[in-house]
């Protein structure tokens, strides 16, 4: 059949909508749609299929709630407000806040944040409510301590301006410590992969043109109803990552579908279930529902680097189904991977939606405007320059060979004031390291000679590395000082922390 | 089969358990230990069933070590797991997989108690008892 076969209009979603209304719709999940398409044919579940159900549940960090508490009386313009001792945006009208999934508790830190106050209201908690203010004629109040439950609040207003992503790069790590990012445990060299999304069951991966998306499409959120606003932020459909922006009433929404969560090391997040109908229109839109795992691509992505996520190397290609089968081949080697989003409860959101439809309680909306397919993503423009390790370290490096003698070395150290030196071969190739710390311990046990103490696996940096994650590793390894080398480990320079604290002053550069 | 072995103060000393992988050539793996003058403790895994596994039992209570069988490592609330599978591949042995509907699937055979788990779940779902 021919494109233009597959883009003439097969039904109309009023056409749908009264279908859904005599209980006559037919709806399949968009896992049944692949499997009809497979066995039957896209011409025929195009004529037979009326609406397709998609459905995710995973982190989406853009993700908050705007909250009206009502006045107190006297009344307070708060001007700052704890929810369970988590900080809610008060930079709008005096007893409106937005509380968002990703801040952190100020007591409890990684433990409970803003996803958690989420849930905990969902649930019918009571959530404890702070707030400061500085007092103005209109509002006297200065100080407020209660405690509410999603009841009594006026409005409870998810709206969240990044989900859904059609799809997302998988994560692994090559370096030889594990790391602790927003895509979960990394194990070292290359120990495993994760991955976010739910592939076939991605809402926007069901719709990839866009063309039943738009603002004012009706969806399901958090167990409630909800609604797309417009494009998410970052929404990049040209590259296939495209993003929605939605929002709902909370107060009809369930703690099922909405779960606080934590990531160890990294901060908190929320869990948010979202469901679309994608209204089968015409037969193209029949064969976008049924596309399956093994046609959804992503990179796998080196989080080693600490990169802008667009900068990180990507290690290779794989479809959703290479992910989803538990083992991918990185380097001739089978590496583990794992989802850190439900496939399970993507499921079961495609599945309710679709229990909604066909009893006549959910009717699907047409878009006021469709989603942008043009906008691309830029990165932040930085303008002034980030201080890299070549501009900070210290070129006229001491330096000490492995055979000198502790006592002629310790010597050295005092008369230049510095407490780390660098052990070179005679091509200036770096082989150890002492610090003042090392001498005075060789010299209270009374050992000679240099290579008997140093320290042989020394942390190196080179010099075009940014301060930032040279300060990080420093601080990981608990060192104070650490020789810049070249590519072929020659000595180039040194940097301490004193050097950073001197040369740095509230994040600008004096030198 | 993880098993939690108590020494008292007058066999801390002593090579048990090294004798034991002698005599018997199975593999026991360290896990956990805790060792000092007045007690050892030590969490191990040994891979033997039946026969093998009771013989090594009974070499340690003959030895003057007691052997607890780990009857519960890991507590998984299924009411707060959402099967999002974040626990599954950092787990270095396996122990946690998905049933053929992306239920979260635990092996307690497999597992060493090493708690990479606890920390990779975004729920606070696992815990070590």
């Amino acid at each position: 059949m021919s494109e233009n076969g597959r883009t003439e209009t097969i039904r109309s979603i009023d056409e749908i909508n009264e279908k859904i209304r005599k209980g006559d719709a037919v709806v399949l999940t968009a896992e049944e749609m692949i499997k009809l398409v497979e066995s039957s044919g896209v011409e025929v579940a195009a004529k037979e299929v009326d609406v397709v159900t998609s459905g995710t549940f995973g982190a989406m960090c853009s993700s908050g709630v705007f909250l009206n508490f009502g006045h107190s009386d006297p009344p307070i313009k708060m001007t700052q407000c704890w929810l369970n001792d988590v900080p809610v945006y008060k930079g709008i009208a005096a007893v409106d806040g937005y509380l968002g999934a990703t801040v952190l508790s100020e007591t409890l830190g990684f433990e409970y944040g803003g996803g958690h106050v989420i849930e905990d209201l969902v649930s019918g908690k009571e959530v404890e409510l702070r707030a400061e203010s500085y007092g103005t004629d209109c509002y006297p109040r200065r100080h407020i301590e209660t405690t509410i439950t999603i009841d009594d609040l006026n409005q409870a207003v998810l709206l969240n301006p990044r989900n859904c992503y059609q799809r997302y790069d998988a994560a692994t790590n090559s370096t030889d410590r594990v790391l602790y990012t927003y895509m979960g445990t990394l194990l070292p060299n290359y120990g495993n992969i994760t991955f976010s999304g739910a592939g076939q069951l991605n809402p926007l991966c069901k719709d990839p043109n866009y063309e039943t998306l738009g603002i004012g499409t009706r969806i399901f959120l958090g167990g409630g109803i909800g609604y797309i606003i417009g494009e998410g932020t970052q929404h990049n459909p040209s590259a296939g990552f495209g993003t929605l922006m939605v929002k709902g009433d909370l107060k009809q929404m369930s703690s099922r579908y909405l779960r606080g969560s934590s990531f160890y090391r990294y901060g908190v997040s929320l869990y948010v279930g979202v469901g679309i109908p994608i209204p089968i229109l015409n037969e193209g839109i029949a064969l976008t529902t049924a596309a399956k795992d093994e046609d959804i691509f992503v990179s796998v992505k080196d989080y080693g680097v600490p990169s802008r996520p667009d900068l990180r190397p990507s290690i290779k290609k794989v479809s959703y189904a290479d992910l989803r089968s538990g083992k991918v081949e990185i380097k001739d080697k089978d590496v583990p991977s794992s989802p850190l989003s439900s496939y399970k409860m993507a499921i079961e959101i495609s599945e309710v939606l679709k229990e909604w439809i066909q009893e006549g309680r959910f009717l699907l909306t047409a878009p006021v405007e469709k989603l942008s397919k043009q906008s691309v993503v830029k990165p932040l423009k930085i303008m002034k320059k980030e201080p890299k390790v070549s501009e900070i370290m210290r070129t006229n490096v001491i330096t000490a060979y492995p055979d000198d003698l502790v006592k002629e070395v310790a010597k050295k150290l005092v008369e230049k004031g510095i407490d780390h030196l660098p052990v070179v071969d005679d091509a200036r190739k770096l082989v150890g390291i002492v610090t003042s710390w090392d001498l005075a311990r060789a010299l209270a046990i009374d050992k000679k000679r240099l290579e008997e103490i140093m320290t042989k696996k020394v942390i190196t940096v080179f010099q075009n590395e940014s301060i930032d994650v040279v300060a990080r590793k420093m601080a990981r390894h608990n060192i104070s000082g650490v020789p810049v080398v070249d590519k072929e480990n020659h000595v180039i320079g040194i940097l301490t922390t004193d050097d950073i604290s001197k040369k740095l002053v509230g994040g600008r550069t004096t030198i | 089969m993880i098993v939690r072995l108590t020494y008292s103060p007058e066999v801390v000393e002593k090579p048990v358990l090294a004798e034991i992988i002698l005599k018997t050539g199975v593999p026991i793996n360290i896990l956990e230990a805790k060792v000092n003058a007045q007690k050892g403790e030590l969490v191990v895994s040994i891979p033997a069933k039946e026969k093998t596994l009771e013989q090594i039992l009974r070499f340690f209570k003959e030895a003057g070590v007691t052997a607890q069988k780990f009857t519960q490592i890991l507590q998984i609330d299924f009411n707060k797991c959402t099967s999002c599978g974040a626990c599954i591949s950092p787990c270095p042995t396996r122990a946690l997989r998905f049933t053929p509907d992306w239920t979260l699937e635990f092996d307690e055979e497999k597992c060493v108690a090493c708690r990479t788990c606890v920390n990779a779940c975004p729920v606070k779902a696992i815990t070590v008892p």
